[in-house]
């Protein structure tokens, strides 16, 4: 009884669209899961990893074992198709000056700065483009930021003077980009708001954000030039780092605190006037 | 038989997508009537509001509401919406929506006990999270997180012991032709699956009360018509003729 259905007479002879899907085949017999059946490989919890399964540094799907959370899933889903669609502007944008930055090299006879070949020297790996994209959403989630957005907009923003967020397609090394955006999130602070409802570092905090800012006059200040890893540790090297980063040295007591709590695994909103820079 | 489709509770079933709405933004629409006063209060301003209020609290509230109340969990996923674009807009935030996942997300871990010592708080809870699934878009799709989880719970459904219960069966065809052609279009093959469990259960499954085979054999229908009835069919199943 069990099989009447399954019998061959109603079935055309050849594989059905749903053949590869059916449990069973003709003759009723219980397919296994493994089965060159690649489609029932992924999507069961309990089921054993799928063959494309990658560790989170490489390019390729993470899926599951990173962030099992429906909350984190979507949220990261949410981050992809954004980081995508960015993608996309930003090749647009590329490719429109590469055009008249071509013209006007021709036109003049001058040689090319790099900038022309950004298009073709672009980051598009979507799990290095993720995470970025995430260090940034922290340094953006802040109040600080928001400060800083209302008070300086971007068409007045000064080189040098004003923070600028680190292009997450430009190829940098893993090193030199997270130096910039804790470069970039120090810089930030200078908007903190005013620390008065703290425990009385006022004082301290403004002198500190005084020195930050001075220190920071005199390195390197336009991000896209900080290419070379080298170059970028050892002009930070002067600068005060959180003790968490292996690469910093002789951090100033006072500073240890700045962002052993902003950073990465924790769901920070807006914080509170904490003293960050502390 | 015929006649009976139309006593059947899901009178949604007719209606084929969820009741066109009042475009006024009343909070009717959201049904919050059964909350207490203050609860409502709670709800109005996290719809305006959403950074004044306590979301983890509001998507609570909102969550144990829908387990409790089938009428309330049928639309809450509008309610949810709402909250998620408000609280977006307003501070770029997604707790709200966090919370509400991370909550749904936990009711699914423990579903099979919940079905097992109460019939209608399982029902509502699969009620609710295929309406949520049905409004809580991102960028107009729908959430991928949630394909698996609601095809495990009509999966279950769709069980020879669930087909047993009139309510789950109501349930499953009333989801089915919510969000079937949505989550057909996410998953085909897991849609083929569930299917073939509806076949089966249809044909073999004894005992089956006749009301649940005629539910099936209309959801049967309505998927293979592209997920929507032919006008004989329609007629069949949902005209009164005397008879």
């Amino acid at each position: 009884m069990s099989d009447f259905h399954r019998s061959g007479q109603n079935y055309s002879s050849g594989p059905s669209r749903w053949s590869h899907c059916r449990k069973r085949g003709n003759d009723g017999s219980l397919r296994t899961h493994g089965g060159g059946d690649d489609e029932w490989g992924a999507h069961r919890p309990s089921d054993s990893r799928h063959s494309s399964f990658t560790t989170p540094e490489s390019a390729g799907p993470v899926s599951r074992c990173g962030q099992s959370d429906w909350g984190s899933q979507v949220e990261e889903d949410d981050m992809r198709r954004d980081v995508h669609r960015d993608m996309q502007r930003y090749r647009r944008r590329i490719l429109g000056s590469d055009a008249t930055q071509r013209e006007r090299r021709t036109s003049s006879g001058s040689s090319g700065s790099c900038d022309s070949r950004e298009g073709e020297n672009m980051e598009t790996d979507e799990a290095v483009l993720l995470r970025r994209q995430k260090q940034i959403n922290y340094g953006k989630n802040t109040l600080a930021y928001d400060r800083y957005i209302q008070e300086v907009p971007r068409h007045m923003r000064q080189p040098g003077i004003h923070p600028k967020t680190p292009n997450k397609f430009r190829k940098y090394s893993r090193r030199s980009w997270d130096q910039q955006i804790k470069l970039w999130k120090v810089r930030l602070h200078a908007w903190d708001p005013p620390a008065d409802d703290c425990n009385g570092k006022s004082t301290n905090d403004d002198t500190l954000e005084e020195l930050e800012l001075g220190d920071v006059m005199d390195i390197e200040l336009d991000f896209p030039t900080l290419e070379n890893s080298q170059d970028a540790s050892s002009s930070l090297n002067t600068l005060s780092f959180p003790a968490e980063d292996q690469d910093c040295v002789g951090t100033p007591v006072k500073v240890q605190r700045t962002e052993s709590r902003a950073d990465p695994d924790m769901m920070v909103k807006k914080p509170p006037a904490e003293p960050f820079i502390c | 038989m015929r006649i009976l489709l139309m006593t059947v509770t899901s009178m949604d079933v007719l209606t084929g997508a969820s009741v066109p709405s009042i475009m006024d933004n009343s909070t009717e629409d959201y049904r919050i009537q059964s909350f207490d006063v203050e609860t409502q209060i709670l709800l109005k301003t996290a719809l305006k509001d959403p950074s004044s209020v306590n979301l983890k609290k509001v998507s609570d509230v909102i969550v144990d509401q829908s387990l409790k109340d089938q009428m309330f969990s049928k639309e809450a996923g509008r309610i949810c919406y709402t909250i998620v674009q408000a609280e977006a807009k307003q501070s770029s935030g997604n707790m709200f929506r966090t919370n509400l996942l991370n909550r749904l997300q936990q009711e699914f871990k423990d579903r099979e006990a919940m079905r097992g010592h109460s019939l209608q708080e399982w029902v509502c809870y699969v009620t609710f999270i295929c309406n949520i699934f049905d409004y809580l878009k991102v960028n107009n799709m729908p959430m991928v997180a949630l394909v698996h989880p609601v095809y495990d719970c009509l999966m279950r459904l769709a069980k020879p012991d669930a087909l047993m219960n009139e309510v789950e069966v109501d349930c499953l065809v009333l989801q089915l032709h919510r969000i079937g052609e949505q989550l057909e279009k996410m998953n085909s093959q897991r849609m083929d699956e569930l299917f073939f469990l509806l076949r089966d259960g249809f044909l073999l499954q004894e005992g089956l009360a006749s009301m649940t085979r005629l539910l099936l054999l209309e959801i049967l229908e309505f998927r293979a018509g592209g997920w929507m009835l032919s006008s004989t069919a329609h007629k069949y199943y949902y005209s009164e003729i005397a008879d």
